[in-house]
């Protein structure tokens, strides 16, 4: 029997430890596999190819009570081909599934190799791979190196992770073929400590990799975890901070490429950019077009997702994802983090291409993608990633120290209700400031969040400013929440639960209420109503 | 060598150098905050944006490599605006008083911070100096100003103001007055008409500008209100004559007791300031008022009657009200009354005066008001007090009650009018004052400037017509030079307010009481009654300044731009990020509220004073620059406070 | 603060800090935190001196990453999400409950220093949103009810 358990953090988190002990126990063979995208249904078993989700007890796909999944996800797997499938802790899986596979190529073919794969960085900017080897190649030096940005930060994000735990031999094949082909003797990951599965997973490929001298004197790789902070995907600041210092940006030129980590050309890719690599160099240039999305939000599926290029968010949504969750209505696509923008529901046919989310406003970004329904607030979401964005500034440029700052606080008002009248036009005209300002992406692209929900959900904003109600009924300090007697059944449950005691004789006090909405969830009735 | 386009020139370069080096060798002026060529750079600040042709990004002149070819525009609208974005975000997140509120309050904008020091670091002669860019009569308004300033010296929030008017005059009163050479009088000629402090200030300030200036004084002697207004006690007759004098010794032409019109000289000369002040005392309104025992305030301060063994009722709450009965004290008076209308706390007059009138025996009747002046005696109106007015006074209302004084003078110290009479071509306002331009003082005729009592607002104070004259003569030097007149541009200044609570820490230091005579004694006589702060008294004194007015304010970068690019910081008012307190600095005044985080002290001691003891702290919108308290050695070097930008690290002189 | 440690715990530094190479500086502040649980101001100085690095350059790097900590912990770390997923699904009305339990403020330790709670920017577990972690162990889709229960494990 052939038994492959789902071990990344998700399924771990959801009690695969447990069930892999018990099969274990059971005197069975099973082997940890990572991530296969289906997060919302782990645990997951496979045995024999039938796949078994949100398994809690071992008897019963043992015995045959519970039934395997009838299909897999509508995905076209490159960078997580592995995920999921070979066991990440086992190089010989790696290599049994076409890894490592001798290169019969000079430097100038692989480059050429992936000018014609059209590969684009999937971290976000989205540049030509190719030119940024070529670059690093050219630049002269008797020391080159080769950097993994493994510092995936986008709050919503996790595909790097998923590679990482599920796949690390790729990323390392990756940087083996990007050291050939730059004349790199050294590569390092820089990867954050908030995960310790793929630093774990990391470094046990490293020493396999190294006992069957794929790393080694040639080029050898070592980890630096990550120390917090966001700002540190950026090249620049990833490399101040590999170098011990605080990870501020630097200017730009010199760009990496010509003077990188310790002032040496250095080649810096993403996780998931490298993970395409050993594919293309092995179908010999064949484009890579996909793009791995964690889908997460409000949605039914939610997961990782790797879908082609060019098809659309409603097919990811829907398709993929399985719609909304609770039944209720697609408001918008949060795409590309804190860099990136709401596209509304209404553009859900824009298919999923550089260009055309970048027409929108948004940004193809690393690749999160955080479905909302009704219930989720515009000015909140804008807010929401401004307070992000001003937690994870350098504080290094005016423009982002203390202008995202104030958009923050401009933001925060209108949620609490004392929006003032040109507050709109204000956002708008900071924002472009900023974003002209600002020395790195980071701080560059803060306002997109402000700008995109003010272009398609401006009315949203009106409603907190001049009418002072959210109409998702998100923004707490403008709910007001109110006992229908008519559908009240009386049965106290609100009454117990309201922790500010707001609740007499069914009727909610407005001076005492907390506004934490405890009430309106556990009342049976739908008698609590919110406006 | 590269061939660039910047704002249109052509421009020839050598390769290899940043826009930023490009302009600053070409004089075109880029504005930067963080840039020095003593360090690396850095980029932090981002107002050296410019616009580089072909390109929609702004890109940052320090480091942007010129290539040839660039067409580069430095000053543009968008530029600007960027520019104007940095500023202001830096201005809502900088606290700080670019300039002292002391300063703020005078009238004429004295540099109180700036002489208040010198006199505590001992060098009078300077702080005398220094007044006299703003005044040039420190021994006699320091005598009788009331002092705005000290209303709103910080100082209060500890315990009590600072004795700033004190320590003016004795700065004139130390050291012997010595004047630069005036330069030639190839300028112009301006006639004055009025030999008041205004007037003669006016002089002043142009004949220090190199023209030719007459002053015409209708009295027999120059000095104005200072010298028929103000009493021998407060103000001796002698030190007035002695700042006069050195004025005249300028060579300013005097002419005395000669009443001119506007037409009798306006042909002779190239600019006429109107400076005649406010003599007419105003009308208490009530009946027998044309009786020959009802004198004015000011008349009687002129030319007394003998009232010596006589009952004199003095009407008023200001400060003629409070010189006139102290006046009449002395001249012998049997019993003076001052008849107030509200009370005590809402009097005009200086609290110190109106104490020395009650100590040197002055009756007073508040909440009283004239109703019936007969030839010996005095119907009052009793009032009380009601809602308060537009100035926060509370109106005296009229009650149904009456008392009647025996009196034989009723002196009317209510206030005073300017006499329009020889200037009627001169636009006046519905008040009956002259309307003069509130930053030139021109009048409605071409040339002819008007000052002090006489314009707008009417009778003020000495040091508000010191004010005017300043800005006049800049106005009367432009206008005869031929460049137009204009005021000078109201300036953005960073403000912040005070509460005791930020001087918790500060120890108490009382201010220093003025020594005088004893109230037996001096009512008797006119003899000055202050005799004045001892040079310790003063230095002491001075030294209770809280120097709340930015040490780096005329070398400060971020000011200069602000004011360059028309900030208007206010609609980024927000948060302001908590500084925490720094260990010290040899020899440096650390002002962190004040850091705009350009980091060039950071990059100064670590890559050319190779200390390191300076370091970002923190991250994002709470980023703080620290010294690494005493675990790294300073090298006590203090060019962090010389490459500072703005007031944050200034140097202790000691 | 001084964290006044026994000698051998800063013995446990020392292969760290005697193998110092220019660059090495933020895995020897994490190895010290490692060993101390966070970074006593004596153990900054102890590493500045050991390294040479300037002290004002530790304090800088310290107080950047987010992963430091100059302030002791309680004995159980909680890092709560504030990541999109998790803030759509509801994350602060589990930090509003997190609070009203612990009786204590974000990075404070609760009285009977069993607890400290950070929020952290994402864990990357966004399809268990809302989500925590509780030293090693993630706890996902968290309810008002659940964060109670997990709690009182502890």
């Amino acid at each position: 029997m052939n038994i492959k358990v789902g071990m990344g953090s998700c399924g771990i988190a959801a009690g695969a430890g447990d069930i892999f002990y018990n099969l274990e126990k059971a005197g069975l063979k099973p082997a940890p596999v990572g991530c296969n995208g289906m997060c919302n249904l782990e645990p997951i078993v496979e045995i024999d190819g039938k796949m078994y989700t949100q398994v809690t007890d071992i008897d019963e796909i043992l015995n045959g009570t519970k039934l395997p999944l009838e299909t897999k996800q509508n995905q076209s797997r490159i960078a997580l081909r592995n995920c999921g499938n070979i066991n990440p802790e086992n190089i010989d899986e790696y290599i049994g599934s076409g890894g490592y596979a001798p290169l019969n190529l000079t430097p100038e073919e692989i480059i050429g190799q992936l000018k014609v794969s059209g590969l684009s960085g999937r971290g976000g900017a989205g540049f030509p791979t190719w030119f940024k080897w070529q670059a690093a190649r050219d630049s002269a030096g008797d020391k080159k190196y080769v950097i993994c940005n493994a510092d995936e930060g986008d709050p919503g994000a996790f595909m790097d992770r998923a590679i990482l735990e599920g796949d690390p031999h790729t990323v390392l094949e990756g940087m083996i073929i990007a050291a050939y082909a730059i004349g790199a003797d050294e590569g390092i990951i820089y990867v954050r400590a908030e995960y310790p599965l793929a630093i774990k997973r990391l470094e046990t490929a490293i020493e396999q990799a190294r006992e069957r001298s794929y790393l080694g004197d040639k080029f050898d790789i070592k980890i630096k975890a990550g120390a917090g902070a966001f700002v540190c995907g950026e090249e620049t600041a990833l490399i101040a901070s590999l170098e011990g210092e605080r990870g501020m940006p630097r200017l730009k030129p010199p760009f990496p490429a010509q003077k990188g980590f310790w002032g040496k050309p250095s080649n810096i890719n993403n996780v998931e950019t490298y993970a395409n690599i050993p594919w293309i160099i092995q179908n010999s240039g064949m484009a890579a077009n996909t793009k791995v999305f964690a889908l997460t939000g409000k949605i039914v599926k939610g997961g990782l997702a790797e879908v082609p290029m060019g098809c659309t968010i409603r097919e990811v949504v829907y398709d993929v994802g399985g719609g909304i969750t609770g039944g209720k209505e697609f408001k918008a696509v949060q795409m590309g983090g804190p860099s990136g923008g709401c596209i509304p529901a209404s553009l859900q046919d824009t298919p999923i291409t550089y260009e055309a989310l970048a027409a929108t406003g948004a940004i193809m970004g690393s690749g999160g993608m955080v479905v909302m329904d009704e219930s989720s607030c515009m000015v909140d979401m804008a807010r929401f990633f401004l307070d992000f964005t001003c937690k994870e500034s350098c504080g290094k440029c005016v423009h982002c120290r203390i202008g995202n700052r104030r958009l923050l606080e401009i933001l925060e008002r209108i949620c609490d209700g004392n929006g003032r009248e040109n507050d709109i036009d204000l956002l708008e005209e900071l924002s472009e400031e900023i974003k002209a300002g600002s020395l790195c992406a980071l701080g560059q692209t803060a306002p997109n969040p402000v700008l995109t929900t003010l272009k398609y959900f401006k009315n949203e904003y009106e409603d907190h400013i001049k009418n002072k109600k959210c109409p998702a009924k998100c923004c707490k300090p403008l709910l007001t929440f109110s006992i229908d007697l008519t559908k009240c059944k009386k049965c106290s449950l609100c009454v117990k639960r309201c922790a500010a005691d707001a609740i007499d004789d069914f009727t909610i006090i407005n001076e005492k209420c907390t506004k934490c909405g405890i009430c309106a969830d556990v009342c049976k009735f739908e008698a609590v109503n919110v406006t | 060598m590269i061939k660039l386009i910047i704002n249109n020139h052509k421009i020839n370069a050598e390769p290899g150098k940043t826009i930023l080096q490009i302009t600053q060798e070409n004089n075109i002026e880029i504005p930067t905050l963080c840039h020095d060529e003593r360090v690396e750079i850095f980029g932090s600040c981002g107002i050296c944006a410019v616009e580089i042709a072909g390109s929609p990004r702004l890109f940052r002149a320090c480091s942007t490599p010129a290539a040839d070819g660039m067409v580069i525009f430095t000053d543009t609208e968008r530029v600007r605006r960027n520019r104007r974005s940095v500023l202001e975000l830096l201005l809502s997140d900088h606290t700080g008083d670019c300039v002292a509120p002391c300063v703020l309050a005078c009238p004429a904008e004295t540099d109180c911070q700036g002489y208040v020091k010198l006199i505590a670091d001992g060098d009078y002669e300077g702080a005398r100096k220094f007044i006299m860019e703003t005044n040039p009569f420190p021994a006699s308004i320091g005598r009788v100003c009331p002092h705005p300033c000290e209303e709103e010296c910080r100082r209060t929030l500890v315990e009590e103001p600072v004795s700033i008017a004190a320590l003016k005059a004795f700065a004139g009163d130390f050291t012997p007055i010595g004047f630069a050479a005036p330069p030639p009088e190839e300028e112009g000629s301006v006639a004055v008409i009025g030999g008041g402090p205004g007037g003669l200030s006016a002089a002043y300030f142009l004949r220090l500008k190199g023209h030719s200036v007459t002053v015409y004084e209708a009295m027999p002697e120059m000095g104005g209100m200072l010298r028929y207004g103000i009493p021998e006690y407060r103000l001796p007759k002698a030190i007035l004559q002695k700042e006069i004098d050195a004025v005249e010794r300028m060579g300013v032409n005097f002419i005395n007791n000669k009443k001119v019109s506007l037409d009798d000289i306006k042909g002779d000369y190239d600019a006429v300031i109107i400076a005649v002040g406010a003599w007419v005392s105003s009308s208490m309104r009530c009946k027998g008022e044309e009786l020959g025992n009802v004198i004015g305030g000011i008349d009687f301060l002129r030319e007394p009657p003998i009232i010596s063994g006589k009952i004199v009722a003095v009407v008023g709450g200001g400060n003629t009200a409070m010189d006139t009965c102290r006046t009449a004290v002395r001249l012998g008076a049997e019993r003076v009354y001052n008849i107030y209308r509200r009370t005590r706390a809402e009097m005009p007059a200086e609290k110190i005066e109106i104490d020395e009138a009650e100590e040197e025996g002055v009756i007073f009747k508040f909440l009283a008001n004239p109703l019936e002046i007969s030839e010996n005696s005095i119907r009052l109106r009793i009032m009380e007090l009601g809602e308060p007015d537009k100035s926060g006074r509370r109106t005296p209302v009229e009650t149904d009650k009456e008392e009647t004084l025996a009196v034989d003078f009723v002196i009317s110290a209510i206030g005073q009018k300017l006499n329009p009479g020889g200037f009627e071509s001169i636009e006046l306002t519905n008040w009956g004052t002259i309307i003069a331009d509130s930053e030139t003082f021109c009048t409605n005729v071409q040339g002819v400037f008007a000052i002090g009592d006489a314009v707008n607002d009417g009778a003020g104070i000495a040091i508000t017509a010191i004010g005017h004259a300043k800005k006049a003569a800049e106005a009367v030097h432009g206008f005869l030079a031929g460049c137009g007149v204009s005021g000078t541009p109201q300036n953005y200044l960073a403000k912040t307010k005070k509460t005791p609570e930020d001087f918790i820490g500060e120890p108490k230091q009382n201010r220093a009481k003025m020594p005088h005579r004893c109230a037996s004694e001096r009512r008797g006589d006119f003899k000055e009654i202050n005799l004045g702060f001892t040079e310790e008294t003063a230095q002491k004194e001075a030294t209770r300044c809280l120097g709340c007015g930015c040490a780096d304010f005329h070398e400060c970068k971020l000011i200069r731009y602000a004011n360059q690019y028309d900030v208007k910081p206010e609609k980024y008012e927000g948060l302001i990020s908590k500084k925490t307190e720094n260990s010290p600095i040899p020899n440096v005044l650390q002002t962190p509220e004040k850091c705009i985080l350009c980091g060039l002290c950071v990059r100064l001691c670590e890559e050319e004073i190779k200390a390191g003891v300076l370091g970002f702290v923190g991250r994002g919108f709470g980023t703080q620059v620290k010294p690494a308290g005493d675990l790294t050695p300073c090298v006590s070097c203090g060019k962090c406070a010389e490459i500072c930008p703005t007031g944050a690290l200034t140097a202790i002189n000691n | 603060m001084n964290c006044n440690c026994a000698e051998k715990l800063k013995q446990k530094l020392e292969p760290f800090l005697k193998n110092y190479t220019e660059g090495s500086l933020i895995p020897i502040l994490q190895k010290a935190q490692e060993v101390y649980g966070w970074l006593p101001d004596d153990v900054l100085e102890h590493i500045a001196r050991k390294t040479g690095v300037k002290p004002a350059k530790i304090i800088g790097v310290v107080s950047f990453y987010t992963q430091f900590r100059t302030k002791p912990v309680g004995k159980n770390l909680i890092l709560l999400c504030q990541g999109t997923a998790c803030h759509v699904n509801g994350s602060a009305e589990i930090e509003r409950v997190i609070r009203d339990i612990l009786k204590t403020e974000e990075g404070g330790i609760t009285e009977d220093g069993k607890f400290t709670y950070n929020n952290v920017a994402c864990l990357g577990c966004c399809s268990l949103a809302p989500a925590m972690m509780i030293g090693a162990r993630t706890f996902g889709k968290l309810t008002r009810e659940s964060v109670v229960e997990i709690l009182n494990e502890y």
